[in-house]
């Protein structure tokens, strides 16, 4: 490292020098782009895509994953504060805008999900932080005069010969040096910030109503627009009278966009009064002759036919059914659920002088713009999208058609727009988790080894309605006829040839299994489909832990041992089943209390959960549940807590209340009092029990969710007897 | 014109008067603390004070607020001047996604003012209007039942104390 030589100025001035500061390139790959996506503000430094360090030792974090509530901006502030030494509640958090940059190295795009972020960014964003230190010392060592080895580090201070010298200090020297790419990192030993629990760094602004949310934006000559959408998925406008909304107070236009009619007033609750006032005519769709019994009749004639994608095939299924000692068959029903995240869709987007700027929070900041561009006709590059604190997400927030919405509206009235949807648009117009059917025939040993697993799984398809619903964002240019075929193509794919992963993980793999089959066949009906917290393992698990229960009851063998015994080649799910079994070795519920036992692999985490509960006046009632979770290095241990405690309750929430029927092609419930979701005097104590296993992070955001329907279905069995295959969970009287 | 009492400011506003007054209160005033969850009063996300009770204000008239006292998130602490109960909040790690904190924490200083010392079974009563749905619950009542005991009885102006526990 040493000061730039004038050799070097080509490779800055592509770099881009702007302001009075230097913005040298750098990406989490290594490879820098042209030029950063952010500017050096009153003499700041700006070392690369992350970070801004200001003279008065304030220091931006550009947050590149988005905040729903996973704790992702104190865990990444965490890894890039420990290798730069700072505190993570120090920095200014701002969440960053879109570039490559801020792509997410699992995805090679600007989402976030897939409970990804702890474990693609643990080393880059450390790494990041390291050179940005490394290039601090350096500076501080030309302008102290001293070697940089005779320098340490204090959070946010460089400390000489026992004085302390502000990191801000030194911003105009570093900023004309180069940062090297590879400084070492701190051993695990040396960690100060990571593994270690201290509150979110969102908590104050929580807890105070001053975080932001997408719904908070309001901006000078802001309107306000309501939709009013068919209730059935996919019908067109036939006829409306816009007359009586027009005539409504406040009302300034009243316009058809692709999705429906939209009116548009000066405040909120105008507009959605006069959307009342219009009885739109819909178009028929096949869709519309369908209910939750004729659904179900689709999926059960599918399962008993023999179509289907061979999705796993190993071993011999039928040689070891003839090994079995006992055999056992049942099918598994899981239903349509709507995410309903507290905050309902909004957006808010300004057009002017051929620019736009949208405020949404989104899991994808990306596709976001790239809908923008799509349906206002600007080029990406004159669009800044400023994400927010997301109000829950679960998977919805990565599905944007509210942002389609706002942008046909805005373009359409001239004016800024906030879009909002209500809680009835959230349950009735939103994108579901696919219900499935699914049938498992597994047989035994004596030695209480499983011979076989032939499972069979019929349901819709969610990564090809993610592919319809993200490749226009993510790939503006592309026309829609491309974007048609693509889509077809993957259809087509999943539906004879090669099964979408996503709808069938998790349904065999945790287990020894010698003799597996697996098998899947589509069945979709017209709703759109997305991924929703825990995607495919959020069902399969009930399935697969359901069945597992009742080989080892029917076997006569502990549910443990027997999880224990098939999974001697998984030692890292082992260890975690055997922890939580020993605890649950320990428990002695109350008179009239029983435990379930179940667990799971998902997003690279091994979780395995005990539920203790009762039956009230034919309730079910969860009091407490036990997780134990090896999710290697917990980057904050009481983040991990609360994601697994949060899961649970999510979890809980579709195991016990969660359906959506449909009636006449429309979803039936429609707010919290149909779509219940469980409050706090029906919430279990949860415990949470770390396994340290000192491997790099792995997913927290999901894996807490598979094992706690099953769990819960086992415990109901040994309370009862009854054997409940289908959620959510209703007991016989 | 309808007048009534906003964190202790008289405020008037000409807003029609069937509009919610959680819509007023944002769209209006733009406070935005207070969040609309589910417009039917199942959620609790847009709680607010009125006269000391905890009400849901997205099915509120504000004819019905005339002459009131309403006290919204942002008259019950700053970040700089924190109430006791967002204290424990932010020592427990307590939000997650954040966006019903308010109406819980509004929930709860209003069930504290009436029973500083309640049971776990009180919180789950008071506290059974608000939803979570990251499933904070368990260290919602962990940071009410920390506070409760201490000296409640707040007052917007004056300087927040420490938690009590």
């Amino acid at each position: 490292m040493s000061i730039l030589n004038v050799s070097r100025r080509g490779f800055l001035k592509s770099s881009g020098i702007v302001g009075g500061g230097l913005v040298v390139g750098f990406s989490l790959s290594g490879c820098g782009r042209a030029p950063l996506p952010i500017e050096p503000e009153a003499g700041g430094f700006v070392p690369n895509a992350f970070l801004q360090i200001s003279p008065d030792n304030s220091i931006r974090f550009y947050c590149p994953r988005d905040e729903m509530g996973q704790g992702v901006t104190t865990g990444l502030a965490t890894l890039i504060g420990e290798e730069l030494d700072v505190d993570p509640a120090a920095f200014d958090v701002v969440f960053a805008g879109v570039h490559p940059d801020y792509n997410n190295p699992a995805m090679m795009v600007q989402n976030t999900g897939g409970s990804t972020s702890m474990k693609a960014h643990y080393l880059p964003l450390r790494q990041v932080g390291a050179n940005t230190r490394a290039v601090l010392i350096e500076a501080a060592a030309i302008e102290l005069n001293l070697r940089a080895d005779q320098l340490e580090t204090d959070n946010r201070y460089i400390i000489a010969n026992g004085s302390r010298y502000p990191y801000g200090k030194f911003v105009n020297t570093a900023a004309r040096l180069q940062a090297p790419e590879a400084a070492p990192l701190k051993s695990t030993d040396d960690f100060r910030y990571i593994n270690h629990t201290f509150p979110r760094i969102d908590a104050v602004a929580k807890a105070t109503g001053t975080a932001e949310f997408g719904i908070d934006i309001d901006i000078p000559g802001m309107h306000h627009a309501v939709v009013r959408r068919s209730p059935v998925t996919g019908a067109l406008i036939e006829s409306v009278d816009t007359s009586a909304a027009k005539a409504m107070p406040g009302v300034t236009d009243v316009i058809k966009i692709s999705s429906g009619i939209a009116v548009v007033a000066q405040k909120y609750w105008q507009a959605k009064q006069a959307a009342q006032k219009l009885e739109p005519v819909w178009q028929e769709v096949p869709l519309g002759r369908m209910d939750s019994a004729s659904l179900r009749h689709d999926y059960e004639q599918l399962m008993a036919g023999e179509d289907g994608v061979v999705a796993a095939d190993e071993g011999d299924i039928e040689a070891g059914l003839e090994a079995a000692h006992g055999t056992l068959e049942a099918q598994y029903w899981t239903p349509y659920l709507a995410h309903a995240p507290l905050e309902p869709m909004n957006a808010v987007l300004n057009i002017a002088d051929g620019k736009a700027e949208l405020w949404s929070g989104t899991q994808s900041s990306q596709a976001a713009q790239g809908l923008v561009a799509r349906f206002s006709g600007i080029d990406p590059e004159n669009i800044t999208v400023h994400n927010t604190y997301m109000g829950g997400a679960f998977g919805r927030r990565g599905f944007l058609t509210h942002v389609i919405e706002v942008t046909e509206i805005a373009t359409a009235v001239d004016k800024p727009i906030q879009l909002v949807w209500s809680r009835e648009d959230d349950i009735r117009h939103g994108v579901y988790r696919p219900s499935s059917l699914m049938k498992i025939r597994a047989g035994i040993d004596a030695q209480g080894n499983v011979t076989t697993w032939d499972a069979k799984r019929v349901g819709g398809n969610v990564g090809v309605d993610t592919l319809r619903s993200m490749l226009p964002g993510l790939f503006p240019g592309l026309g829609d006829g491309t974007i048609n075929w693509m889509v077809g193509m993957a259809d087509t794919t999943v539906r004879g040839w090669i099964a979408d992963p996503t709808s069938i993980e998790g349904i065999f793999e945790d287990y020894d299994f010698e003799n597996v089959k697996v098998t899947h066949t589509t069945v979709e009906h017209g709703l759109p489909l997305a991924f929703w917290r825990a995607v495919g393992h959020s069902y399969t698990s009930f399935a697969k832990e359901s069945m597992m229960d009742e080989l080892a009851i029917a076997a006569g063998v502990d549910p443990v041992e027997f999880r224990l015994t098939n999974t001697q080649n998984n030692p890292r799910l082992n260890n975690v089943i055997r922890i939580a079994g020993e605890v649950m070795r320990e428990m002695q519920p109350a008179q009239g209390r029983y435990l379930g036992f179940a667990a799971h692999h998902s997003f690279a985490t091994d979780v395995a959960e005990i539920a203790e509960v009762s039956i009230d006046n034919g309730k079910v009632r969860v009091h407490k549940v036990t997780c134990v979770v090896d999710c290697g290095i917990a980057v904050n241990p009481d983040v991990v807590r609360a994601q697994m405690e949060g899961s649970i309750m999510f979890g809980l929430t579709a195991a016990l209340y969660g359906n959506l029927d449909l009636e006449g092609g429309a979803i039936r419930e429609s707010n919290f009092h149909d779509y219940p979701i469980l409050r706090m005097n029906e919430a279990p104590a949860v415990e949470v029990i770390i396994v340290d296993s000192g491997t790099e992070p792995t997913g927290v955001g999901e894996p807490g969710l598979p094992p706690i329907a099953p769990a819960v279905a086992n415990a109901v069995f040994a309370a009862t007897g009854q054997r409940l295959r289908s959620l959510p969970l209703k007991l016989q009287v | 014109m309808i007048e009534f009492k906003l964190n202790g400011a008289i405020v008037s506003t000409d807003d029609a008067p069937d509009t919610p007054l959680l819509w007023v209160v944002r769209d209006t005033f733009k406070l935005k603390g207070s969040k609309f969850g589910c417009g039917a009063g199942l959620c609790g996300a847009c709680t607010m004070h009125i006269d000391g009770a905890a009400i849901r204000t997205c099915l509120l008239p504000i004819s019905r607020v005339a002459g009131r006292d309403v006290t919204t998130i942002e008259g019950l602490g700053t970040p700089e001047n924190l109430h006791p109960l967002q204290a424990a909040w932010h020592e427990l790690s307590v939000p997650q996604c954040g966006y019903c904190q308010s109406g819980q924490i509004m929930s709860a200083a209003a069930l504290l003012a009436d029973n500083p010392s309640p049971s776990a079974a009180d919180v789950d009563t008071a506290m059974a209007g608000n939803i979570c749905r990251c499933g904070c619950y368990g260290r919602i009542k962990e940071a009410i039942l920390q506070v409760s005991g201490a000296a409640l009885a707040y007052d917007a102006a004056a300087p927040a104390q420490e938690t009590g526990a």
